[in-house]
């Protein structure tokens, strides 16, 4: 049976609006306000779920998103399915479904609870331990090592909701919405910064806004109705950007943030459709105004992981903020004041406390007298030893503190209890700052690590900056705002504040028991299992540093990245090697702060937007007529155009054939096209080409090689001389825009002193090449008035033309070396210049071909591509391209390489041919090329780079880098594959037409 | 005759925003480093380049937008035909500055497509793609920033209150208006 | 993720630039001269400090001009920027 413990109503929770959702698969009841955790509460369930290691029964923590424990798997089986959702954090809705996670058949009954009682044989680093010998054997521990780990199951269906990026720059960025971040709002917003506001929880004013105690007034009111008012007036304020549900994930230089933005998860499932589920903001501020309050700590002793056990902040939060109670027998445990404000808050509530246990002997404070004067029990100078309770704590085991806090010493006295509230004082939320590469200083008096250094344009304000009392905040505040901001007057500087808080308190780390600590199970990560015994065995095992000991143990590597017991494995260190917790320093805190979907991160970036795609301007002729696409670069090119039926390989064979035999017809347009123009522009070519470019007569082309100033092959292409001083070049596809940028680096860093200008235009331009024998007969037709004979327009020349009253420029130059011509226009214009190409050799079977028969066709040739028979190691003599390198130039990029000690070695990989004994049999490109293969080890003598089998010829073709290659003519060689070997003789990578006669055909 | 087939065909239209393709309109990229430059495109356009970072200058039928210290882009403030692409701008600055060594003139008309956008959720829109910061440039009539939007090279022109012209490079322009389309569907 | 301040374009975000290594390494005027070791002095050899370094950028996605900047590597903040063939305004 469930109970209900709703207490008094809440103005945070709408009774009169119930929602019913689903745990493990039991139906329950809550109401629109209520977090997963308190509906859950509310109907008196504590189990959640099991712990990672030991799968101890657990319960709900906290109230916040440092949760460790109450992580839930949400709609089970479902493609919007997620694992690790905090309970404490999910908002309820109508048709939830939760379900605990690491636990089989049920949280209930786990079979891995069996773990917990082998826990004295599952010491830190057991895995490590266990599983290094015999190291061949990993792989079959791996198997059922996978098995057992991990949380939540991730989903299996594609996602289903949309996720944006955005960007959002602004003067002032205030992270948390309480007291602190309220005030700083309203007072940046309020002198004229541009200001945003973010807050991880779906309400403002954090925990100050159902304070209810009269112990704490502002103005002579109680704090939380001063604070409504400020919030009320900053909703109005119009430069002052208020985003809820919003969680700063990262906060890096310069003030750059991530956050996620929550839009859709606190909806019914049938209500997300088209809508963006999270954002993520990437937040860039001039000034960022940190005031992510604090964390309380809670207490290391003996069992102290218990369902039922709490903060006692979050006990306090529950009542006060959701109306409900945690148990009906509440015990408080505490190191300082904060617990009595749970004890008062509770007791205002009509909620029964049975006592409260305080390790501080002398004390007396405000909030103590009032506790007592309520008739509930103050134990004072005691600790809990021990707690009991399988699945939900029944009762608690509490001893005197001796006067040095080591010990226990008198009688035990034993306190029944179904819930117990854990204070150990407060941590200050510094993630982030110490993110953003601010660093930390240790205060001795209450043991926390609090901002020290800032990096420029940022501060942090309130309980995160350690300011922990109403009256310190609000004083330094008003400083510090004024300071940062720069400005004058603030309107908060003559508050009244009444806090009667008392600060002391007695820090002890790791509590003593009355057992050795091998006997003990004090945990300092609730989600990992890690307890104070593992945390010492590490330091007896040698581990020093606090990142070694955090890896040995796991402490902190849980989703929570051990946002509660990350201090007091500090401290546990610090006592134990007697180091001092400022030279220890904390563990690297790195984004994000709280987890994040796989989803938020991408973003937009799915599907057709992972990447760019470029579109040539014939792109929809392709489309129609049943293209295969490849990626080139960006660019979608087609690859090859199969009829029906016809595979890649038929395709292939066909178009080379007719490219051979009559024409084929190429969209070229994806080639980098750059515009020249300057009285220095063939001084520039000289330098960036290997080969002499001031004689090029106008209206001539060439082909140039580009080197790396280290002498390797860069790029390759066909440059015109358009005029005196105007070129075009050509770039390979994917090369296009880092050669635009090579050459401007050169021209702007190295001669500024040349006269030349490059401008990109590359997309301005279709380019249709039309190759093979008819081609003269059918660009004629498409251009009747031009004079296409070998004396007006001989191969590697232009002319300026055009088709109708559209201006063209039409190249003879060939990557085929069959006859051919490429056609540039302006794009716009370019499908239907193609069309008319297409209408015009309709007559002599033109055929459309692809990159795949364009690679074909000049690896025939035994043209290069730059990035496939290349790799940035292959010079242009490594390619026996000699020809190409200017012997007479003084200078040109690269040039000096070409002849260090290493370019010149004859053993270097080289460019040869292969042709294989079988001449059906096909290399696969990539496969290893070796001399001897008896030879122990195998000696890898290179690769093949390209390989066809080629129509024409009729035979199988392959380019290939071999060491020594250029000395290897007609030697024989070995390609190893899996199943066979392939023997292959070196060849001249020119397999076709040596003598060029096919140019002038 | 050679038919005319431009990247963008359709416009869109969302709550707050509308886009579309502006064509054909000639684009021109001029560069030069000299004085004389300066004052040889003045005197043939009667149109004094800009030469203050991202901003621009207009005259009755062109507008000049500032890339960069030595580098402009001209464009035409009225469509022209589709039939011709022989531009007498062109033609005139190739005589008045390529000739006279003054400096480089190259049409980029079809390298560029311009995206006329309309609408008061222009640059919520923007917001979902580019780094760059709109907060000042959106009150600045005339100006001009090159910078990243979906990843992709964009220059925007702020044309009128709630008007801008966006260029990108035609190879780009389907990936980047589906883009836009898509983002501004949930705008 | 920085701001820098192209000396050309004023403020923007780093993923308009890119990083083009150490600055003020001039490429040597008659390579062919070198030893092989002078060479690759100046082909291959950078200092990578921590601290305050030269280094050269280039607005990529901008204005496309390159420029210098001294930068502290050891907190990534941006000592200044200046144009190329400009002498740096601090040593």
């Amino acid at each position: 049976m469930t109970k209900n413990l709703r207490v008094k109503t809440s103005k945070f929770i709408d009774e009169t609006y119930r929602i019913s959702f689903k745990f493990n698969g039991k139906t329950y009841y809550g109401f629109k306000g209520d977090t997963l955790a308190s509906a859950l509460l509310a109907n008196d369930i504590h189990l959640v779920g099991r712990s990672f290691k030991y799968h101890r029964p657990r319960g709900i923590m906290t109230a916040g998103s440092e949760e460790p424990n109450a992580i839930v798997q949400l709609h089970h089986n479902t493609s919007r399915t997620e694992p690790n959702v905090r309970a404490t954090e999910i908002e309820i809705y109508e048709g939830l479904e939760a379900s605990s996670q690491n636990c089989w058949p049920s949280v209930n009954f786990d079979i891995g609870g069996i773990n917990n009682f082998l826990s004295p044989v599952l010491p830190a680093g057991f895995y490590y331990k266990t599983f290094m010998w015999p190291a061949s054997f990993w792989k079959k521990y791996e198997y059922f090592i996978r098995k057992s780990a991990g949380l939540g199951k991730s989903p299996t269906k594609p996602d289903p909701d949309v996720y944006e990026h955005k960007y959002i720059h602004c003067d002032v960025l205030i992270i948390g919405a309480g007291i602190s971040g309220i005030i700083a709002a309203k007072t940046a917003a309020k002198n004229g910064f541009k200001t945003l506001l973010v807050e991880e929880k779906p309400y403002l004013g954090g925990s100050t806004i159902y304070q209810n105690s009269e112990h704490f007034k502002i103005n002579n009111q109680i704090s939380s109705s001063w604070l409504e008012k400020e919030i009320n007036e900053i909703k109005k304020i119009k430069n002052l950007e208020i985003k809820i549900r919003t969680s700063v994930a990262a906060f890096y230089g310069y003030n750059y943030l991530l956050a996620r933005e929550n839009l859709t998860d606190h909806f019914p499932l049938e209500q997300r459709n088209n809508k963006t589920r999270h954002r993520l903001l990437k937040i860039r501020a001039k000034k960022v105004i940190t005031a992510t309050g604090s964390l309380e700590r809670p207490l290391i002793f003996d069992n102290n992981d218990r369902p039922g056990i709490l903060l006692s902040s979050a006990i306090e939060k529950y009542a006060n903020f959701f109306g409900t109670a945690c148990g009906e027998k509440n015990a408080l445990f505490t190191n300082n004041d904060s617990a009595y404000e749970t004890a008062i808050s509770l007791y205002q509530k009509g909620i029964n406390i049975e006592a409260v246990v305080d390790n501080r002997e002398e004390i007396d404070s405000k909030l103590i007298k009032e506790t007592e004067k309520n008739n509930i029990k103050v134990y004072k100078g005691y600790t809990v030893i021990n707690t009991s309770g399988y699945k939900r704590i029944n009762n608690i085991t509490i001893m005197k503190l001796s006067k040095d806090g080591q010990k226990v010493i008198g009688p035990k006295i034993s306190i029944k209890c179904d819930c117990l509230g854990i204070s150990g004082g407060w941590t200050p939320a510094v993630h982030l700052f110490t993110q953003s590469g601010g660093k930390l200083k240790f205060r001795e008096d209450d043991q926390v690590f609090i901002p020290n250094k800032y990096p420029l344009n940022q501060i942090s304000i309130g309980s995160c900056n350690g300011d922990f009392t109403l009256d310190e905040i609000l004083l330094n505040i008003i400083k510090t705002l004024k300071e940062f901001l720069n400005i004058k007057k603030i309107e908060y500087e003559n508050l009244e504040v009444r806090s009667s808080f008392n600060k002391s308190k007695k820090n002890i780390w790791l509590l003593p028991s009355d057992k050795m600590i091998g006997k003990t199970k004090p945990f300092v990560d609730y989600q990992n299992d890690a307890t104070a015994k593992d945390i010492k065995l590490a330091l007896r095992e040698g581990f020093r540093s606090i990142e070694h000991v955090k890896r040995y143990t796991t402490t902190g590597m849980g989703t929570d990245q051990g946002k509660l017991g990350n201090m007091h494995a500090l401290g546990i260190i610090s006592e134990t090697s007697g180091s001092k917790m400022e030279e220890l320093g904390t563990t690297t805190f790195r984004p994000p702060y709280t987890p994040l979907t796989f989803g938020t991160i991408v973003g937009r970036n799915v599907g057709e937007y992972f990447d760019i795609f470029r579109k040539t301007p014939i792109h929809e002729w392709h489309i129609e007529n049943k293209a295969e696409f490849e990626n080139v670069g960006q660019w979608k090119r087609a690859w090859y155009y199969p009829k029906e039926g016809e595979s890649m390989h038929d395709a292939v064979q066909r178009e080379s054939k007719a490219a051979r035999d009559s024409a084929g017809i190429l969209d070229a347009s994806t080639l980098g096209k750059i515009d020249i123009q300057g009285t220095d522009s063939s001084e520039f070519l000289n330098r960036i080409y290997t080969n002499a470019w001031s004689k090029l007569a106008v209206g001539k082309c060439r082909y140039g090689l580009m080197l790396n100033e280290d002498g390797m092959v860069y790029d390759d292409g066909v440059t015109t001389r358009l005029d005196e001083n105007h070129y075009i070049m050509t770039t390979t596809t994917g090369g296009a825009a880092t050669v635009l940028g090579k050459l401007e680096d050169y021209l702007q860093t190295e001669w500024p002193e040349l006269d030349v200008y490059l401008t990109s235009v590359t997309d301005h331009y279709a380019t249709v090449s039309v190759c093979g024998p008819n081609s003269k007969k059918i660009i004629s037709k498409v251009i009747p008035d031009l004079d296409f004979s070998d004396k007006n327009f001989p191969h590697m020349s232009f002319k300026n033309t055009k088709i109708g009253k559209i201006k063209c420029r039409i190249m003879r130059i060939s990557f085929t070396g069959e006859h051919s011509y490429e056609i540039n226009v302006q794009a716009n214009y370019g499908k239907s210049v193609w069309e008319k190409c297409m209408k015009a050799g309709k007559e002599f079977n033109i055929t459309p071909y692809g990159t795949e028969t364009m690679h074909l066709l000049r690896a025939e040739k035994g043209f290069i591509i730059v990035g496939q028979d290349t790799d940035a190691t292959m010079t242009p003599i490594d390619l026996q391209m000699n020809w190409i390198v200017s012997k007479k130039k003084y200078d040109f990029i690269g040039k000096r390489s070409l002849y260090r000690s290493d370019t010149i070695r004859e053993d270097r990989k080289q460019l040869v041919g292969l042709l294989t004994e079988n001449p059906d049999e096909v290399l696969e490109e990539g496969a290893q090329i070796v001399a001897d293969i008896n030879k122990s080890p195998v000696e890898m003598l290179g690769h093949v780079t390209s390989s066809y089998y080629s129509p024409n010829l009729k035979k199988s073709i392959a380019l290939a880098v071999v060491r020594g290659g250029k000395n290897m003519m007609g030697h024989k060689l070995i390609i190893p594959m899996e199943k066979k070997q392939i023997n292959v003789t070196v060849a001249d990578p020119v397999f076709l037409d040596k003598e060029n006669k096919r140019l002038n055909a | 005759m050679l038919n005319y087939i431009n990247a963008i065909t359709e416009e869109k239209s969302y709550s707050g925003l509308q886009m579309k393709e502006i064509k054909p309109v000639m684009k021109l990229i001029v560069r030069g480093k000299k004085r004389e430059f300066l004052s040889a495109i003045g005197k043939s356009l009667n149109l004094l380049l800009p030469t203050e970072a991202n901003t621009s200058t207009r005259s009755e039928k062109l507008t000049a937008l500032w890339l960069s210290p030595d580098e402009w882009i001209i464009y035409s403030n009225k469509i022209s035909d589709t039939d011709n692409n022989n531009y007498e701008i062109e033609n005139l600055l190739t005589k008045n500055i390529t000739k006279t060594n003054l400096g480089a003139i190259t049409d980029v008309t079809d390298q560029f497509v311009l995206i006329n956008l309309k609408g008061d959720k222009i640059f919520d829109l923007f917001q979902t793609g580019s780094p760059f910061n709109f907060n000042n440039f959106r009150n600045k009539k005339g100006s001009v920033i090159q910078t990243i939007l979906a990843k992709i090279d964009v220059i925007i022109h702020n044309e009128n209150q709630n008007e801008i012209n966006l260029f990108v490079r035609r190879s780009f322009s389907h990936h980047l208006f589906s883009w836009m389309n898509d983002s501004a569907s949930r705008l | 993720m920085f701001i820098i301040n192209c000396p050309y374009c004023g403020e923007r975000e780093q993923s308009e630039f890119k990083a083009g290594g150490e600055a003020h390494i001039v490429r040597p005027k008659q390579p062919t001269e070198l030893s092989d070791d002078e060479w690759a002095e100046y082909l291959f050899m950078r200092k990578n400090i921590k601290g305050i370094q030269f280094e050269r950028w280039v607005h990529t996605h901008g204005c496309r001009k390159w420029f210098n900047m001294i930068r502290d590597t050891s907190n990534d903040e941006i000592k200044a920027v200046y144009k190329m063939g400009d002498k740096p305004p601090i040593k």
